[in-house]
């Protein structure tokens, strides 16, 4: 009696046992996990994208996203890495014209099936195409930056000068001459800091058509043409025949001519429009900025560059994956990043909400105004062009501002470093 | 009794001097330490002032608080720890053949040592990141402290074969008349005499894996295994855009620990240096 009562209590213990470990392991099963790496990295736009992941991990019980944070100075080598190493995380944050070598290479994976109508609607096509690889799309945009021109109002204002508007922008001869104005007692109209030349001069080449990279007869070349040296040509006229960009300031970063902006040793700055957010953090009291529209060469045309999110070829679980990234883009939540960074949202109902929302109405309006210009740049979505750009383009526009060498030569070096890297 | 002003003239210039230069050594520390309590907007000023005009804790806050510093510091000092403790575990009995055997094994093991050496950083990640992930090491500390074991080993191989070599051969065959075993000899001769240079050496493995950021920033992928160098990059953004204030912070908080170890064994340090330095 004894042994069957001893059996019978085991059978019900195990009997317990397992009915309370079993829904247990089917619910640890049914979780899926994916990891996200992002380089966001403005303290802003980190709690942004924290909260985003938060609340959708609070809906989503059954998809867990967890963040990876990479450094935004290492994101290519963190990447690369992990992609060979077969251990990347399953959603990667990048931008378009990183993701085409990691496209080529298949380490992401064709969105075009997987990308919600919904989603797809929210960006204007010029935008998609930047992440569209030969009708395969790696990369959902999230947001862009433009090169505008900030100025210190109050030394416009006490020169006479009017502030351009959206409807009626400042060429770039009227730049020019304003800039020349300026340049009075050992001040400059514009600090320029250009330490990262290539994508400000590339970008701004678009003013003219300045494509820089053309298919002919099936192979991408480079041509240094009158739309590609415009741009140049300018920068190099202002700096050394006109005087008024301040030559000290060249071979700065951006950030490193604000202190000159700052204490009105300079009227102007080119900077990247996420450059707003240093303004608001380190203006001093009471100074007074504003954004300015683009420039305009023929157009008000900037490249499309944008930062997107992709889904890796080794991910298990990549309809979870776009689930995810179709939350964490629409419009509120696409709002909510881009107003941290200070960066464009791709998507114009999320642009709405931004300047809607800002207590920097101005500045954001005439950003968002850049939307409708964005036109993708051929160099965006070539392989090649990533390397191209480290080894070959940044030192010899470097050598070019610097006035170590001719337009002829640099044109020369560009062309000659491309064919060498294209091959 | 006359007493010539020309040599009290000679040392205050030496002091001068000797003050001048060790202001040019510290300044940089200075302006760190002056940046670490700058506000955002004084640190954008035309003309920057050492003193700060409005001084702050809040770049200490952010760095303590927001960066998780704390942790990275803990996890820096367990990796840098065992990286010094492994490598001159290793180091020490083989430093000591090489040293002491001569032959073509020792020649070939000191030409590799120097071949070692010249292979770029960028050139082995990808390699290394493989064999770790095969190995299951990869995103962990063991993996990390691993890596920097085999990076480090070398060059501490090296020093510490040259601290072996100054030490006279004919103290351990004295030892030896007397009937003293190898390895009391190790014991008992060698090692007090080396244990300047050992300490020398460890620090070194130990200061090299605290800094190190590249192993890191491709090993490590859960965010509560970041290393100190790895939170401090983040304060660096694009093109750039550095948050100065808190990364001075970050960074002058990192260094403590260091000039902790130097200051405790400073006496060491200075004669394992200098034994380095006549002997090789």
């Amino acid at each position: 009696m004894k042994k069957l009562l001893g059996l019978g209590t085991t059978v019900l213990l195990c009997a317990v046992l397992a009915a309370s470990v079993a829904p247990a392991g089917k619910s640890k099963q049914s979780v899926v996990n994916l990891n996200f790496a992002t380089y966001v990295w403005q303290p802003t736009t980190v709690k942004a994208m924290g909260a985003i992941v938060d609340s959708w991990n609070k809906s989503h019980a059954g998809i867990q996203v967890h963040i990876v944070p990479v450094d935004v100075n290492s994101v290519h080598d963190k990447l690369l890495t992990n992609f060979v190493g077969g251990t990347a995380a399953d959603i990667v944050h990048d931008e378009a014209a990183d993701i085409a070598g990691f496209t080529q290479q298949g380490y992401l994976a064709n969105l075009t099936p997987l990308i919600p109508a919904s989603l797809k609607a929210e960006m204007p096509q010029s935008v998609w195409d930047t992440t569209n690889f030969g009708h395969k799309i790696t990369g959902v945009p999230i947001m862009l930056q433009t090169y505008n021109v900030f100025a210190n109002m109050s030394i416009l204002k006490a020169a006479g000068i009017k502030a351009p508007t959206v409807a009626n922008p400042w060429t770039w001869a009227r730049f020019q001459a304003v800039a020349k104005q300026l340049s009075t007692g050992g001040n400059y109209g514009v600090c320029w800091g250009l330490r990262s030349p290539t994508a400000t001069i590339q970008t701004l080449s678009l003013n003219w058509g300045g494509q820089w990279n053309y298919l002919e007869n099936g192979k991408w070349n480079l041509k240094v043409g009158a739309g590609e040296q415009a741009i140049l040509k300018i920068i190099h006229n202002m700096v050394y025949n006109d005087k008024s960009i301040d030559a000290a300031g060249v071979g700065l970063s951006g950030s490193a001519v604000l202190p000159a902006f700052f204490g009105g040793k300079c009227a102007m700055t080119v900077q990247g429009n996420y450059q707003a957010q240093g303004m608001i953090q380190q203006s001093p009291k009471g100074f007074n900025w504003a954004m300015f529209p683009p420039l305009k060469g023929t157009s008000q045309n900037q490249a499309a560059n944008p930062q997107t999110l992709s889904i890796s070829t080794q991910s298990q679980h990549k309809q979870e994956a776009m689930q995810f990234i179709a939350y964490a883009l629409n419009a509120q939540n696409m709002a909510k990043l881009a107003a941290g960074d200070w960066l464009i949202p791709a998507a114009p109902a999320a642009a709405k909400i931004v300047v809607k929302s800002t207590k920097h109405y101005g500045s954001w309006k005439n950003a968002v105004s850049a939307v409708p210009n964005f036109k993708k740049a051929n160099w965006v979505t070539l392989g090649p062009y990533a390397r191209w750009k480290a080894e070959v383009a940044t030192p010899a526009f470097r050598q070019y501002l610097g006035n170590q060498i001719s337009l002829d030569q640099l044109s020369k070096t560009l062309i000659d470093g491309w064919n060498n890297i294209r091959g | 009794m006359i007493v010539s002003s020309r040599p009290k003239r000679a040392k205050s210039f030496q002091y001068v001097a000797l003050v001048a230069y060790m202001l040019f050594l510290a300044f940089p520390l200075l302006w760190m330490l002056s940046v670490s309590f700058k506000g955002p907007r004084e640190l954008v000023e035309l003309h920057p002032h050492l003193i700060p005009a409005a001084p702050t804790l809040e770049n200490y806050t952010v760095a303590l608080h927001e960066n998780g510093l704390v942790h990275a510091a803990w996890n820096s000092t367990q990796v840098a720890v065992f990286t010094a403790l492994i490598t001159t575990a290793i180091g020490l009995p083989a430093a000591y053949v090489l040293a002491r055997q001569k032959g073509l094994i020792s020649r070939l093991g000191l030409g590799w040592i120097l071949l070692s050496q010249m292979f770029p950083l960028i050139l082995i990640v990808i390699p290394l990141f493989l064999l770790l992930r095969r190995l299951h090491l990869n995103d962990s500390h063991a993996g990390l402290v691993f890596v920097y074991v085999v990076w480090t080993l070398p060059f501490i191989l090296w020093m510490l074969q040259s601290y072996v070599r100054g030490i006279p051969r004919e103290l351990e065959e004295a030892a030896m008349v007397d009937g003293a075993s190898r390895f009391h000899v190790l014991r008992t001769v060698i090692a007090p005499l080396l244990a300047p240079g050992i300490v020398v050496t460890a620090l070194f493995a130990f200061i090299s894996a605290w800094n190190e950021f590249f192993f890191a920033l491709v090993l490590l992928q859960t965010p509560s295994l970041t290393t100190l160098p790895l939170r401090l990059a983040q304060f660096v953004g694009i093109e750039g855009i550095v948050r100065l204030g808190p990364l001075a912070a970050s960074a002058l908080l990192a260094t403590l620990p260091s000039l902790l170890l130097f200051t405790v064994i400073q006496r060491w340090l200075t004669r394992g240096l200098m034994s380095g330095a006549v002997k090789g």
